[in-house]
């Protein structure tokens, strides 16, 4: 779960300094580490056999995180600060391990319970890292940093289908309460690492 | 924060008021959670009762199951949930959502109740609300969640709130996007795939039942409660005057107190369940709180019989038009 109030703070320290290159570079870490993980994982399932029309889905997805990942980049003013890309390492670590868990040999694509995680923590990246709420109101709308943090978020939601039915309704021998299990933990882990960030977010 | 466990589930509840006192419990609509209950619990506490309110699942701060929902899930977690607190009789109140579950649990689970109040809800999808709720889930799931918080403000509220509120409206919809999860949301849309209607069974509800339904509300219409009244005996129909969907939200000042007037009479015996239809009165002040309804509570506008002999009014001609060269 995700204390609102940290969602307050951030758009609070935000609305007083500004969208500066040290705030969009935290921010672009965290999303460019959530949405290479799911890309990692896209092109490894992508050949999947009997995926049918699935496959046109997982394409999909693989070339919308490609583009949200170098839409953020290019529209990002960067930090030359390198104890932010340390700090933000340590915050993210627990996404990069657990994707790195999923790509272990021999991979999604041989490894059902792999495939099945890989799914559920690309859906709770998708769920729960929103950052509309930490957009200020005097945000300027044409700021190309926050024209592309709207459109990720939006695109978001719209990929977020995908997993949604494979998690609904993907053939497996994983139970119904195994599976619902697997993906509460997935989002508790989403939710600890989203709390860490806000709180780095809304420190000076 | 107080929760129980509900198979892997967990369900956040508040429960204010002085344990043996009568306990009303307040069902949530899609978008609600068990913080829009306050302003009842802060008026309904002091006059003796206890008010349980909590986050279905799906909803606030309970879990929010991605893979299934059963939609009779929710009245059994319902019975878990009072099992847990010992509670063996409630009061319930259940808004839209909360409605269907309210009129199941009252159908499953009626021995549980000392009453039940539907506000704004249905017991089956009529061809709008089919239609209505496919839109719904269209555009939660293609434009995304704000898109349908912004579609429902003027679903649920009229014209004069949202004047009065208009300036709010964007912290509101953030609180509510903070609150709510898009996929949740999803979830309890598409667990009315398998939906069957209620209808059948509503003659099993026999505790004392107020059905409550704003005016104007065109989302779920004055037929969505007409087919409540005319199948639960021991009904009544309360029509709350310029009101729209979300009335707990817009007038809980005349909510409450016609849902108090409805508990006194059930807990002093006075109540009469005749499926009649009542108005209630604008201002929660007044004396007289129930107006009998006289014409069809069906119509919109209510016809004048004219006398055969009077002359319809003359039409004024439409000018004839040339005919362009």
């Amino acid at each position: 779960m995700i204390d609102p109030a940290l969602y307050d703070q951030a758009r609070d320290r935000i609305a007083a300094a500004g969208f500066t290159p040290e705030i969009q570079t935290k921010i672009t870490l965290l999303l460019c580490t959530a949405k290479n993980g799911n890309l990692m994982f896209h092109s490894g399932v992508q050949w999947m056999q009997n995926l049918n029309v699935v496959q046109q889905f997982i394409l999909s997805q693989y070339s919308r995180e490609l583009e949200a990942v170098t839409l953020l980049s290019r529209t990002t003013q960067w930090s030359k600060d390198p104890a932010l890309a340390m700090e933000g390492s340590r915050i993210v670590a627990p996404l990069m391990l657990a994707w790195g868990q999923i790509m272990l040999p021999p991979g999604p694509m041989l490894n059902p319970q792999a495939a099945y995680r890989g799914i559920s923590l690309g859906h709770a990246q998708l769920a729960r890292i929103r950052l509309l709420p930490v957009i200020p109101e005097n945000a300027d709308p044409l700021n190309p940093f926050v024209v592309a943090l709207q459109r990720i978020e939006q695109e978001n939601g719209r990929m977020l289908q995908t997993q949604i039915r494979l998690l609904k309704n993907i053939a497996t021998e994983i139970p119904v309460e195994e599976r619902e299990a697997l993906v509460e933990q997935d989002q508790e882990l989403v939710d600890g690492v989203f709390n860490d960030f806000l709180n780095w977010l809304a420190a000076p | 924060m107080p929760t129980v466990q509900f198979g892997h589930h967990q369900v956040h509840y508040e429960l204010t008021g002085e344990p043996g006192q009568p306990v009303i419990t307040f069902l949530n609509g899609l978008t609600q959670n068990a913080n829009l209950w306050k302003s009842y619990a802060d008026y309904f506490v002091p006059r003796g009762y206890r008010v349980l309110a909590y986050d279905m699942l799906g909803q606030g701060r309970s879990s929010k199951p991605v893979i299934d929902i059963k939609l009779a899930m929710h009245a059994d977690l319902l019975d878990h949930l009072l099992e847990q607190l010992d509670i063996e009789k409630t009061h319930l109140a259940s808004i839209s959502f909360g409605g269907i579950v309210g009129l199941d649990f009252a159908i499953r689970y009626g021995h549980r109740l000392h009453s039940l109040t539907a506000m704004s809800t249905f017991a089956e999808l009529t061809q709008q609300l089919d239609l209505l709720g496919a839109v719904m889930l269209q555009g939660l799931a293609e434009v995304g969640l704000p898109y349908l918080q912004s579609m429902l403000y003027p679903m649920n509220m009229s014209s004069d709130w949202i004047a009065a509120n208009r300036e709010r409206i964007p912290a509101m919809k953030r609180a509510g996007y903070i609150g709510n999860d898009g996929y949740a949301m999803q979830n309890l849309m598409e667990s009315f795939v398998e939906f069957q209607p209620l209808t059948p069974d509503l003659h099993k509800i026999k505790v004392p039942t107020l059905i409550m339904n704003g005016e104007f509300d065109f989302f779920t219409p004055r037929e969505c409660h007409e087919v409540i009244r005319s199948k639960v005996k021991n009904s009544r129909l309360l029509i709350i005057q310029r009101a729209y969907h979300a009335f707990t939200l817009e007038m809980p000042a005349v909510t409450m107190r016609q849902l108090e007037i409805f508990l006194d009479q059930v807990s002093t015996k006075t109540w009469q369940g005749d499926q009649s239809v009542w108005i209630a009165a604008d201002d929660p002040s007044a004396e007289v709180q129930w107006l009998p309804c006289a014409g069809d509570w069906m119509r919109a506008v209510q016809p004048a019989t004219v006398p055969p002999a009077t002359k319809a009014p003359a039409r004024r001609k439409a000018p004839t038009r040339k005919k362009a060269p």
